[in-house]
C-alpha cells in the first residue's frame, strides 16, 4: 500500500543534516537534551520535554501533530528524579498522544490521543519483597530443623531471583518490539506491552495480535511515510 | 476583557511559555509549565498554593451558557495542592483542595470538585453535579468510586521541578509579596 504525499510548507520546516524534519512550531525544551537519529519528523505544536531528562529516538520516527513526549519520574526517599525516556527505530507516534514511559521499542505504532503513563513501582516492589521475605517468612521457618531451613532458603532464593527477574524484565519491557496501541488507548502505569500485540481501550488491554511481518510493515510504514513527507514547490 | 491583569505571588513558578489570559492570581508554590493555558474569561481565576498545571491543561473560566449577562459571576477558586496533568480541559465552576485532573480528562463548566477527588485520564464529565469528597472516576465509562483517602501530594516532584525549570525556562517574574 503506497501512503499519499503529504505536502508541508517549506519554510515551517527545519531540515538537518542527518535528515531530520523538525518543524518550527514545536516546543523543544531543554534541546541539547534532545537527540534525534536521523530521518526523524516532528510536526507542528508537539513538545518534547528535553528539560526533565534525556530522550533519545532512533531512525525513521514519526511524532505527530501535538503529541507530548515527557520523561516519567519516580519517586525516592530522597525526592523525585525524572527518567531518560528511548524511543527505537521506526516508531509512529499519532496526534495528541501523551508518552510518558520509559522505553518502547522497535516497530512500535501508537495511534491518536492515547496516553501511556509509565510510574517506575518496580524497585519499591522489590524493597517490599526483601522486607516481606525478611520480616515474615524467615522467622517462622527458623524452628525448623536446620536442614529444612535451609532448603526452604533455597527455594526462596530461587524464587526470589525468579521474581526479580521478572520484575527487571517488567521494566524493561514497557513497550516491546512490534506492537500496536490503537487510537485513544490509556495504558495504565506497569503495563507491559508484549511483542506482537494490539492493545486497545482504556484501561488499555490486550484486543488481537500481529502477524510476524509487523516489524516489516513499519519499516515499509515509517519509510514511505518519511519519503512522502516532502516541501511544496512553490514556496 | 483583553486586558491582563495577572498577580503572581513570590515562589510560585510561572513559565514564560504559559498562556495566562485575564485576571489571574497565582499564589506561592504554584508551578505552571511551558504551554499551559489559563483563560479568565468571564471572571477572575485566583490558583492556590502548591499547584501543579502542566503543559497542555487548560482551565477555563468561562459565562455559562444559559446566562447572557457577564454580571455576578463568582472568581474561579482553585484551592491548595491541585495538579493538572498534561491536556486536561478544567472548566469547573468551584474546585477545592488536593484534586488530580489526569491527562486529557475533561471537567464541565457545571460541574464542582470538592476536595481530594482524581478524575482519571480520559475522562469527561460534563453534567452538572458536585463530586464528593475523595471521589475517583476511572476508565472509558467514567465509574466512580469513593476512595479511602486523598491522592499523595506531589512535593517531590514540585521541589524537583523548582530547581529544574529555571535552568531551561524564562520566568516570569512575580510581582506580589508572600501571603499573608
Amino acid at each position: 500500500m503506497e501512503l499519499g504525499d503529504v505536502i508541508y510548507n517549506k519554510t515551517e520546516y527545519v531540515e538537518t543534516a542527518s535528515g531530520n524534519k523538525v518543524s518550527r512550531q514545536t516546543i523543544l525544551s531543554g534541546s541539547q537534551n534532545i537527540i534525534l537519529q536521523g530521518k526523524v519528523i516532528v510536526q507542528s505544536e508537539a513538545i518534547i520535554r528535553g528539560d526533565l531528562a534525556n530522550v533519545k529516538t532512533g531512525r525513521y520516527c514519526v511524532i505527530s501533530k501535538e503529541a507530548v513526549l515527557r520523561p516519567p519520574y519516580k519517586k525516592f526517599s530522597k525526592g523525585v528524579a525524572f527518567f531518560p525516556l528511548s524511543i527505537g527505530d521506526h516508531v509512529f507516534i499519532g496526534e495528541k498522544t501523551l508518552i510518558n514511559a520509559a522505553q518502547i521499542g522497535n516497530y512500535v505504532h501508537i495511534g491518536k490521543n492515547c496516553i501511556i503513563v509509565m510510574v517506575f513501582n518496580m524497585r519499591k516492589d522489590l524493597e517490599n519483597l526483601e522486607e516481606f521475605l525478611k520480616a515474615s517468612s524467615y522467622d517462622s521457618i527458623n524452628h525448623l530443623s536446620p536442614i529444612k531451613t535451609l532448603f526452604l532458603k533455597y527455594v526462596m532464593y530461587w524464587e526470589l531471583c525468579y521474581m526479580v527477574y521478572i520484575l527487571v524484565q517488567g521494566r524493561r519491557a514497557i513497550l516491546r518490539d512490534c506492537c500496536v496501541i490503537e487510537d485513544n488507548t490509556v495504558l495504565a502505569p506497569e503495563t507491559v506491552v508484549p511483542p506482537f500485540t494490539r492493545y486497545g481501550g482504556s484501561p488499555g488491554i490486550q484486543i488481537g495480535e500481529l502477524p510476524e511481518c509487523q516489524a516489516d510493515l513499519m519499516i515499509d510504514y515509517t519509510r514511505s511515510y518519511y519519503q512522502h513527507f516532502l516541501p511544496s514547490k512553490s514556496a | 476583557m483583553s486586558r491582563n491583569n495577572i498577580k503572581i505571588f513570590s515562589g510560585a513558578l510561572v513559565c514564560e511559555g504559559s498562556k495566562l489570559r485575564g485576571d489571574i492570581t497565582v499564589g506561592s508554590g504554584t508551578i505552571i509549565h511551558p504551554s499551559a493555558t489559563v483563560i479568565a474569561e468571564a471572571g477572575p481565576i485566583v490558583i492556590g498554593e502548591n499547584c501543579l498545571i502542566e503543559e497542555q491543561a487548560k482551565i477555563i473560566h468561562r459565562v455559562p451558557f444559559d446566562q447572557q449577562n457577564k454580571e455576578n459571576i463568582p472568581i474561579l477558586m482553585i484551592g491548595v495542592h491541585n495538579v493538572f496533568e498534561v491536556d486536561c480541559t478544567v472548566e469547573a465552576s468551584k474546585i477545592g483542595n488536593n484534586n488530580v485532573f489526569e491527562p486529557k480528562c475533561f471537567v464541565g463548566s457545571r460541574v464542582t470538585v470538592t476536595n481530594g477527588c482524581t478524575i482519571g485520564a480520559g475522562c469527561h464529565i460534563t453534567e452538572e453535579q458536585i463530586l464528593n469528597e475523595n471521589i475517583s472516576i476511572c476508565g472509558a465509562k467514567c465509574q466512580m468510586r469513593e476512595g479511602l483517602d486523598k491522592p499523595a501530594p506531589q512535593n517531590l516532584q514540585m521541589e524537583t521541578l523548582l530547581k529544574m525549570l529555571p535552568n531551561y525556562h524564562y520566568i516570569k517574574k512575580p510581582n506580589m509579596k508572600q501571603q499573608v
